[in-house]
């Protein structure tokens, strides 16, 4: 939980709290800090999530921070009902967020449901920061969104996508490489590095790439995404998530809407994974560079058939 | 009897045909698990709580949570009768953009402090407001008041284990144990007797209550009132009833209200199928002939 003792020392309002996820969460510095900020229920996520109302009806910033599937699944009526209806000032970190996240712990704690649920839920902000740095930016960020917000975590051991302070501007699509527009690779998360390793091998085989982080999942950045759609015709989404409900779905949705081009989706085809290590993971389901680059092969080859 | 407790009894009555009113007039809603909580109502909004309806955001008022929200007709007719909302607005009740949702929200309804409705949430938002409280540093209060089927929920063992934890003696809960919940009687539905055993075991203060009886409960109220709003030097030894041992200074009370589901309108008493019913014009007349008092002008 980087960035919360940054929001700690200038606004009092900030709380933490745990459900026995204080050291998951690398808090304890925190908690060392600033004593009084934090509020630890046990292992009890709905509680934790109802408690988070209660000292956001009252006017103080909780940040409720656990395991992504015990925030969102265990306590998903809580967040729906209590915070999200009221529309509290709740924000809500979740790590472990992905198969790769997860790793060795197995399906128990993999959470790749979690957008897929929260998307679905009115007036929450989800944000998928895609590595450590640009997750303590998200924190801070988060705080100055009124409203729930959700904010996706891995592991912490996590590929380094963006140099330090490179900018976490919430609600944007952060356009990362422009090469040309024979397809648009969008992403976040963990996905990111190997959409990047993906994009230089088309652009290698001559093909222009344009790859866009959506790290704002909800409010989508729809006019931004219809863009790019409009500008490359064609489109990969790729995230760790099932590729139901999760950011693919999101862009399909705004694809259909307005702007209709083919589009292969990457992500877990809706099945429980294994455990195991984390890149191993990604290769296995389907979520390899090759995957990726073949993804983007398909929809040119869609794209192109249409044109005829 | 003293004035006062005419004057509460008065008012008890008052809501009590507030709310065969405001459900006869939306068709719709929960009169027999209003009635058991009238007379606690009636001593928490016109005895006991800290209120100024007309700053219903005053950061020193008093809070108050029901957790069993679907006896909201029952907080409305309170709500309307202290002069948060207007009584005639009563009759909006689950209408299509009231204010009067079929069960509570804090959005814009003055005097509403909590979302409830779904059962069991009461103690766990209720904790977090009293922490809120605490750090503030206001004496205010946070009443939270219960149903006893609700107490199936697992969410409210959770609580149970935090509030003492947290030594909230600015909490004050309340069951309202009628003893029968939407299926039926709740020791047939679960396991949930002997209730003060188990709250007893969980670190809390348990305080039997004849949830009928006027003087009885703001007795007890306002001294568990007057507690919570004292220093820990000042609650050492300070007694709640006369027959039962002070609690400790750190442990929070819970009020054990002994009810009947339906109180008050002789037909609805102790009969479950006013769970959720309208009455009829001919039970509505008749509600309206034992009640007295004024109608949702």
């Amino acid at each position: 939980m980087q960035g919360l003792d940054t929001l700690a020392e200038k606004d009092d309002r900030i709380m933490l709290v745990c459900a026995d996820s204080l050291l998951a969460m690398r808090a304890t510095d925190f908690v060392q800090k600033y004593p009084d900020r934090y509020v630890e229920v046990g292992i009890a996520e709905q509680n934790a999530a109802a408690t988070s109302a209660g000292l956001a009806i009252e006017g103080l910033i909780p940040f409720f921070a656990t395991y992504a599937g015990f925030i969102t699944m265990r306590a998903c009526e809580q967040i729906r009902t209590f915070i999200a209806y009221p529309n509290l000032n709740v924000k809500m970190a979740g790590v472990n967020g992905g198969i790769a996240a997860g790793e060795r712990e197995g399906v128990t704690h993999q959470f790749f449901e979690d957008i897929g649920i929260l998307r679905t839920i009115a007036n929450i902000t989800i944000l998928v920061p895609a590595d450590a740095d640009q997750a303590r930016q998200a924190t801070i960020a988060a705080a100055g969104i009124p409203g729930p917000v959700y904010i996706r975590l891995g592991s912490g051991r996590d590929p380094v996508v963006f140099e330090k302070n490179s900018p976490f501007i919430p609600f944007k699509i952060n356009i990362m490489q422009k090469n040309g527009n024979d397809i648009a690779l969008f992403g976040n998360g963990v996905l990111l590095p190997r959409l990047i390793k993906a994009s230089k091998i088309l652009s290698d085989k001559g093909i222009g790439v344009t790859l866009v982080e959506v790290h704002t999942v909800k409010p989508l950045d729809i006019e931004g995404i219809t863009k790019v759609l409009k500008d490359c015709g064609a489109a990969v989404t790729a995230e760790d998530h099932n590729i139901i409900g999760g950011l693919g779905s999101a862009i399909m949705e705004t694809a259909a809407e307005n702007y209709p081009v083919p589009i292969e989706r990457i992500g877990l085809r809706d099945k429980f994974p294994s455990s195991g290590l984390p890149d191993e993971l990604l290769d296995y389901y389907e979520m390899s560079v090759n995957d990726i680059v073949k993804a983007a092969q398909k929809a040119i080859t869609r794209k192109n058939s249409t044109k005829k | 009897m003293t004035e006062r407790i005419t004057r509460l009894n008065t008012m008890a009555t008052q809501l009590r045909r507030d709310v065969v009113n405001c459900i006869y007039h939306a068709g719709d809603g929960h009169p027999g698990p209003c009635m058991s909580i009238i007379d606690i109502l009636t001593a928490l909004y016109f005895d006991v709580m800290r209120l100024d309806s007309n700053d219903p955001k005053w950061n020193k008022r008093d809070r108050f949570i029901l957790s069993k929200g679907h006896a909201c007709p029952a907080l409305y007719a309170a709500l309307a009768r202290k002069g948060y909302i207007n009584p005639a607005e009563l009759k909006t009740l689950r209408a299509l953009g009231s204010r009067l949702q079929g069960h509570p929200v804090p959005k814009d309804t003055p005097g509403v402090e909590a979302t409830s409705g779904s059962l069991g949430h009461g103690l766990s938002q209720g904790c977090g407001m009293a922490i809120a409280a605490r750090r503030r540093g206001d004496d205010c209060l946070v009443f939270v008041l219960t149903g006893d089927g609700e107490l199936n929920e697992g969410i409210i063992w959770e609580a149970a284990m935090t509030i003492p934890k947290y030594k909230l003696t600015n909490l004050i809960a309340i069951i309202d144990n009628n003893g029968i919940q939407s299926g039926g009687k709740v020791d047939v539905i679960s396991n949930l007797y002997p209730l003060r055993e188990k709250w007893e075991g969980f670190g809390w203060y348990v305080v039997d209550l004849d949830g009928h009886n006027m003087k009885e409960i703001t007795l007890a109220l306002e001294k568990a009132a007057k507690r919570g709003r004292a220093s820990r030097e000042e609650r050492e030894g300070m007694e709640i009833v006369s027959n039962q041992a002070p609690p400790l200074p750190d442990q929070p009370i819970i009020f054990i209200a002994s009810t009947i589901k339906g109180k008050g309108i002789p037909y609805m008493e102790g009969n479950n199928a006013w769970h959720k019913r309208v009455p009829t014009d001919e039970e509505h007349q008749i509600a309206m002939e034992i009640l007295g008092g004024l109608d949702l002008e």
